[in-house]
């Protein structure tokens, strides 16, 4: 344990000298004896392994020009052997593989969030620039009104030597006329072509390519336009299935070098001005778009969003309110039943908390539906069979919707804080206990001044990110209440039981629609309230564990 | 420890190049395929060969019907199709996040209504169905039909109607009114069911009613799509079916209380000679013994009671590699009346192409209910703001029925959220 | 190599302690308890024992009763998740044999392949959890405060992207390594991996420090080196808290969606969670039975793991050791 006092820092060397020599006799026993030859082997095969496979996956990627993720990907395996290698740095060798995992997987999905907040990636802008402009001439494509299917060949240059790749599109018209053309050649008549079933099968200077050729060069096909004249406005032919060839005019001109597009309808002009999709003047979006950096754009539209400013303040008192009280009604629960049943006289106590854990083991939605229908107000169980008949409107109004949505809730939590408690109790001495045993009062008292110090020790961390947990728990109030009951005539989307995060999805998925950007803004804007909430906490909770 | 280090370098540094020729050999594999691609590129092949691989999401039901019609294509034209099961209610928010990185299918089932979100993300493509389109029902190129563009291959209408309980009541209704009348007479415990939720009512199921008033959401163009610029739900015929909600609830023949498990539960038991509901729900009830007439929905208001049409279909991505197999395997495939009545016969919802609509119309007389009311349906919209609209909408007709403030007000105070929601 | 003997003294002496106590147990129950609950008089039973069994029984009622309509369901093939009539009306088996006889939908692979990522995913967490814990406990160094803290932060954040962002990364991961990439259950199985560090890092974080330090110097001072110390003389004694965070990495694996949903296309490969969904997300072809009697089937892994891990977690193993 000496060897961490890597850093040069006063506090740290003040910790190291605090060490009694005791420790650092004990530290330096630690290296001697790991450094076993068994130990040693092991060590080489991993890390010969974890650097193999991290050399081949830098190569894939650099191969695939990921300069940055192969770089990072090289660097961290050097790390890690570094780590493994070196004599101490002990807490690293411990923390080293749980972090690794938590590094790629869940800092990643902060990280990406972080970066989607900047962007406005949502519903119309899903993707780079080019897809928008293939999908936009996609789209454009129209078939002229009342044309012909033409039954459409693909020739390509015969001749071995002088072939290019150049494709052909032949059809033969109305008249029995011939006509071969391609990207750059509008039709033009051919005399020397073979026509069978109404279809070109051979034509002089030309192959007609097969249909497992033209699955070879499917892309090529589908991206050919043939000019049907000289004259622009007659359409081109293109087709789709290599067989059937349709005349298109289309709606939208792109212009590449202006990067603009063109209304063929109407002559607008829709230029990139930045905002993520073609516009034109009169600020008309031409969609899909593409995605794009849109700065500090979605924190603002968060801040200053209509819809969400009228309730915000009674929602985060809501939201606040109702972690809090999960987390209050499901430890308290759990914690009596598990001192309840921590009693060693009582020897059916197993099969009781055999049957505590089943709320758990049920998928979470699939109760909440339950729930609903046990509250539903005319049919459900509660009024019906526990309340006599009564018509208690348990999810409809709004102040009973809260006391239901927290009822579901300390259902469906109570069973692991029941776990996590019956967990904790076992590290405390039974000796603490046995005065407790007494009798009734007296074993209350000593609960609390004994028993219950040393559970919130050890469980506050627990408590705190189970209220984090709560206050993102956006599935319960999704299920049981949607969000509702809501205030109609107020003409806001937002219920009495929504909670921060509901509220947020309503507004970056529901509202209009999927707005991804917003969303993040929205996600690192709660995640600062519940992290600095829950940061003041643990420094509240500092004074508790330095009792230990 | 300190001693060993270097060796442990040296023996890290030769298991990481032996596996680097354990690399090099699987990096072979890769360079063969390419080959095989340069021996198609020669076309001196003249049997199909596999030139390629269709990647195909579907869900559970449709997965075995298409394997059939996948193995055809196989055999046809050498390109495997790779059926990948997806559930189908999450295909859609998958294929917006999958298309544009690559990973994405070629083509995906779903349903017509999510189009607005598909096309305005540009990630599915026009399907050019030529002369074939007159080969399907009017209803259903009308749904997949979105900005003048056929977006793919329809294979299924589904539509609600009313299920009546021939042994309790035994002739159609003419109208909502008639229908209560009967359902009393016939002395069951509800006159009339239809599914709602206490929170969000169900503006599908009770569409009908609101079109026999003659208040569509949206205004119409000429070609039958939606236009969303055109809010027609706020007219006067809206502020009066607002008001028969209103009266309904109060009497009782709507209650959010009754949800769509609850109905079909009444109505399987025999408590309700009447249900509108879906084809979907048909199969319980027979399994239950109880003799199930289709009729049409009868009318609230003076005008016809047209319920909303969803139609599935299979769409194209604008990002496939493999636009001219994949169209292929659609419209010579998946529009097969083979294909279609294979479909049909799994899904039990009225088939798309009117070959085997017709038929199937003839052979069942549910199908045939159901295709009667569904062959004058209007399709659901598709715009993308049309997650905003049901929220509006569902939420005040449920403040509505439940008697939540004055029925006009609530209705026209909705109009305007909806008319905020679609600008 | 040598110092086995004194480590291992140490543990024997663990052992005897825990074989004592149970002893005790076993000796204090057939004599004291079986006559005594007849002798005993009403009112000593009730304060010591009688109570908890009412507070048990309205638990168990609390507990098992939204269930009940679930198994009810279950066994009532077409029919709706509530009844509002009556419980049971309808008793048959159909769903139970449909739920095995779908090739579409394969229940049996469904419940291997849980079983197979639930457990290999719980015991990773604990292992990851374990080491990190110890040395949170047990070693001081620059930003571990912080570093604690961060832990549970980093799971506080919203995860209204995690689904967009884990498939970007599992697809990069398949352009390298296929097999751990998209559509394989060990990148599943590392995902969940990735939240192994958190929240139950804390809780055997805390119960760590329960454990008296005196226990790791006594074994230093025999010369046991710290993975053997931590592996052999630490990790028992913790053993009620692994096998809770066992339990809650299990659940939580089970009842997983929205990443399994993603990262398995391949119904053979797939998890309950994601498999079941299938007969209920579609609102027009809604199967409930299925679906219900596929959830209790499913309800019996963590049942049987809690079964099997009950006498961990409540062995007080600890408690006659410490002192």
């Amino acid at each position: 344990m000496a060897g961490e006092t890597t850093s040069g820092r006063p506090k740290q060397r003040a910790a190291a000298r605090r060490m009694t020599r005791r420790q650092k006799q004990a530290s330096t026993l630690i290296d001697a004896t790991s450094s076993g030859w068994k130990l040693m082997l092991f060590k080489i095969v991993v890390l010969g392994l974890l650097c193999a496979t991290a050399v081949y996956a830098a190569l894939v990627l650099f191969m695939n020009q990921r300069w940055l993720v192969g770089s990072l990907v090289i660097v961290g395996a050097a790390g890690l052997t570094w780590i493994y290698l070196k004599r101490g740095a002990l807490p690293a060798k411990y923390l080293a593989p749980g972090l690794v995992f938590l590094l790629i997987f869940q800092i990643f999905v902060v990280l990406y969030s972080g970066y989607v907040a900047f962007t406005n990636y949502g519903t119309g802008h899903n993707s780079t620039k080019d897809h928008a402009i293939q999908a936009i001439m996609l789209q454009a494509q129209e078939r002229v009104p009342d044309s012909p299917t033409y039954e459409v060949s693909v020739l390509e240059d015969s001749g071995e030597l002088l072939s290019t790749d150049e494709l052909y599109l032949a059809i033969v018209a109305g008249d029995g006329e011939v006509l071969i053309g391609s990207e750059d050649e509008p039709l033009e008549p051919s005399s020397a072509a073979t026509v069978q079933d109404g279809r070109v099968v051979a034509a002089e200077g030309y192959d007609v390519l097969e249909f497992n050729e033209l699955l070879n060069r499917q892309t090529e096909i589908t991206d050919l336009s043939v000019a049907m004249s000289e004259d622009p406005n007659a359409g081109y032919l293109r087709t789709q299935d290599g067989r059937r060839a349709y005349v298109y005019t289309s709606r939208y001109i792109y212009d590449e070098m202006a990067d603009t597009m063109t209304s063929s309808e109407t002559g607008t002009v829709y230029s990139d001005t930045g905002e993520g999709a073609f516009v034109a003047d009169d600020g008309e979006q031409l969609l899909p778009g593409w995605r794009i950096n849109v700065g500090l754009d979605n924190f603002v539209n968060a801040v200053t969003e209509d819809s969400i400013r009228g309730p915000l303040i009674y929602v985060t008192l809501w939201t606040f309110a109702f972690a809090f009280l999960s987390v209050a009604t499901t430890f308290a629960l759990g914690l009596f039943l598990a001192v309840v049943f921590n009693d060693k006289r009582m020897t059916s106590r197993k099969y009781y908390r055999l049957v505590m854990i089943l709320p758990y083991a049920f998928p979470g939605f699939l109760s909440a539906l339950v729930w609903a229908g046990m509250m539903n107000q005319e049919f459900g169980f509660l009024n019906n069979v526990l309340f006599g008949g009564a018509s208690i409107p348990w999810l409809t109004d709004p102040w009973l919707a809260k006391v239901s949505i927290l009822i579901v809730n300390l259902w469906l939590g109570f069973p692991y804080m029941f776990l996590v408690c019956t967990g904790a109790l076992q590290s405390i001495p039974e000796e603490l206990t046995e005065a407790a045993q007494v009798d009734g009062a007296k074993a209350f008292q000593a609960f609390r001044s004994i028993k219950l110090p040393l559970l919130l020790t050890a469980l506050a961390p627990l408590l705190i990110s189970s209220f984090a947990f709560n206050f993102n728990n956006f599935n319960l109030v999704y299920m049981l209440t949607g969000g509702g009951p809501r205030d109609v005539s107020a003409g806001v989307s937002v219920g009495s039981t929504d909670i921060l995060i509901s509220m947020v999805y309503k507004v970056a998925f529901v509202g209009a629609q999927a707005d991804y950007g917003l969303a993040s803004a929205f996600s690192i804007l709660i995640f600062i309230i519940v992290g600095t909430i829950s940061v003041l906490a643990f420094r509240k909770t500092k004074a508790l564990e330095e009792l230990n | 420890m300190r001693t060993h280090a270097p060796d442990i370098f040296r023996i890290s540094a030769v298991l990481s190049i032996s596996a680097l020729a354990l690399t090099a050999c699987g990096g072979d594999g890769g360079d063969n395929a390419a080959n095989a691609d340069e021996a198609d590129g020669d076309g001196d092949t003249a049997a199909p060969e596999a030139a390629g691989e269709l990647e195909v999401w579907v869900d559970a039901d449709r997965a075995d019907v298409l394997a059939d019609a996948a193995s055809d294509f196989e055999d046809d034209t050498g390109i495997a199709v790779n059926l990948v099961q997806q559930d189908f209610a999450e295909v859609r928010d998958q294929f917006v996040s999958q298309v544009p990185t690559g990973e994405g299918p070629d083509i995906a089932v779903g349903a017509h209504d999510w189009l607005g979100v598909l096309v305005t993300n540009g990630v599915v493509a026009p399907v050019e169905l030529g002369d074939a389109a007159e080969d399907f029902e009017d209803v259903a190129i009308e749904a997949w039909t979105y900005d003048g563009q056929v977006y793919g291959v329809p294979y299924s209408i589904e539509n609600i109607a009313l299920l009546r309980n021939a042994d309790l009541v035994d002739q159609a209704p003419d109208s909502f009114d008639e229908m209560i009348d009967l359902g009393e007479e016939s002395g069951a415990s509800y006159p009339f069911l239809v599914g709602l939720d206490a929170q969000t009512a169900d503006p599908y199921h009770l569409y009908p009613f609101q079109m026999s008033f003659g208040a569509p959401v949206f205004g119409q163009n000429s070609d039958g799509s939606y236009d969303a610029e055109e809010l027609t739900i706020g007219n006067e015929g809206g502020v009066e079916f607002a008001q028969w909600l209103s009266d309904q609830g109060e009497a009782g023949t709507l209650s959010t209380n009754i949800d769509g498990d609850l109905a079909l539960e009444n109505f399987v038991d025999g408590e309700s000679p009447f249900l509108l509901t879906g084809p979907w729900n048909v199969p319980a009830a027979e399994e239950a013994g109880i003799n199930v007439e289709v009729d049409g929905i009868p009318a609230a208001g003076d005008q016809e009671a047209q319920p909303f049409a969803g139609v599935q279909g299979f769409f194209l991505s604008a990002q496939s590699e493999n636009t001219l197999a994949a169209t292929t395997f659609l419209v010579d495939y998946v529009g097969s009346p083979e294909v279609q009545q294979s479909l049909y016969e799994v899904g039990g919802r009225a088939p798309a192409l009117t070959e085997s609509f017709e038929s199937a119309m003839a052979e069942d007389d549910i199908v045939a209910g159901f295709g009667e009311v569904g062959a004058e349906a209007v399709p659901m919209p598709a715009i993308p703001e049309m997650g905003a609209v049901w929220d509006y909408w569902g939420a005040s007709q449920a403040a509505i029925i439940n008697g939540e403030g004055d029925p006009a007000g609530l209705w026209e105070q909705m109009s305007e959220d909806i008319a905020e929601a679609t600008e | 190599m040598a110092v086995t003997a004194p480590g291992s003294t140490l543990i024997a002496g663990e052992q005897t302690t825990a074989v004592g106590s149970a002893r005790l147990r076993r000796q204090r129950y057939p004599r004291a308890e079986k006559p005594a609950l007849a002798r005993r008089p009403f009112k000593k039973w009730w304060r010591e024992t009688g109570w908890r069994h009412l507070v048990g029984a309205g638990v168990v009622v609390f507990s098992v009763f939204p269930l009940v309509y679930v198994l009810s369901a279950s066994l009532n093939p077409g029919g709706t998740l509530i009844s509002a009539n009556s419980l049971f009306s309808r008793v048959s088996l159909g769903s139970y044999v449909e739920l095995f006889n779908r090739p579409q939908q394969p229940y049996a692979a469904w419940f291997l392949n849980t079983l197979f990522i639930g457990l290999t995913a719980s015991a990773g967490s604990v292992l990851l959890g374990a080491l990190a814990a110890y040395a949170f406990s047990r070693m001081r160094f620059t930003g571990r405060r912080v570093g604690l803290i961060t832990l549970v932060l980093v799971q506080m954040f919203p995860q209204l992207l995690a689904m967009v962002a884990i498939f970007l990364l599992m697809m990069g991961i398949s352009e390298v390594f296929p097999a751990i990439g998209l559509n394989s259950q060990i990148g599943l199985i590392m995902v969940y991996l990735g939240g192994a560090l958190g929240v139950n890092t804390y809780l055997m974080y805390g119960f760590f420090n329960t454990v008296p330090t005196s226990i790791d110097e006594a074994a230093h001072i025999d010369g046991a080196g710290h993975a053997r110390i931590f592996f052999t003389i630490i990790l028992p004694l913790v053993s009620p808290i692994l096998a809770v965070v066992a339990l809650l990495s299990l659940v939580a694996s089970l009842s997983e969606f929205v990443i399994a949903s993603v990262l398995l296309r391949d119904p053979e490969r797939q998890t309950l969670a994601v498999g079941l969904f299938q007969f209920i997300s579609q609102e027009t072809s809604q199967n409930w039975s299925v679906f219900a009697a596929g959830a209790v089937l499913a309800a019996v892994i963590p049942v049987a793991l809690f079964l099997l891990l009950q006498r961990y977690i409540v062995s007080g193993l600890t408690a006659g050791s410490v002192k």
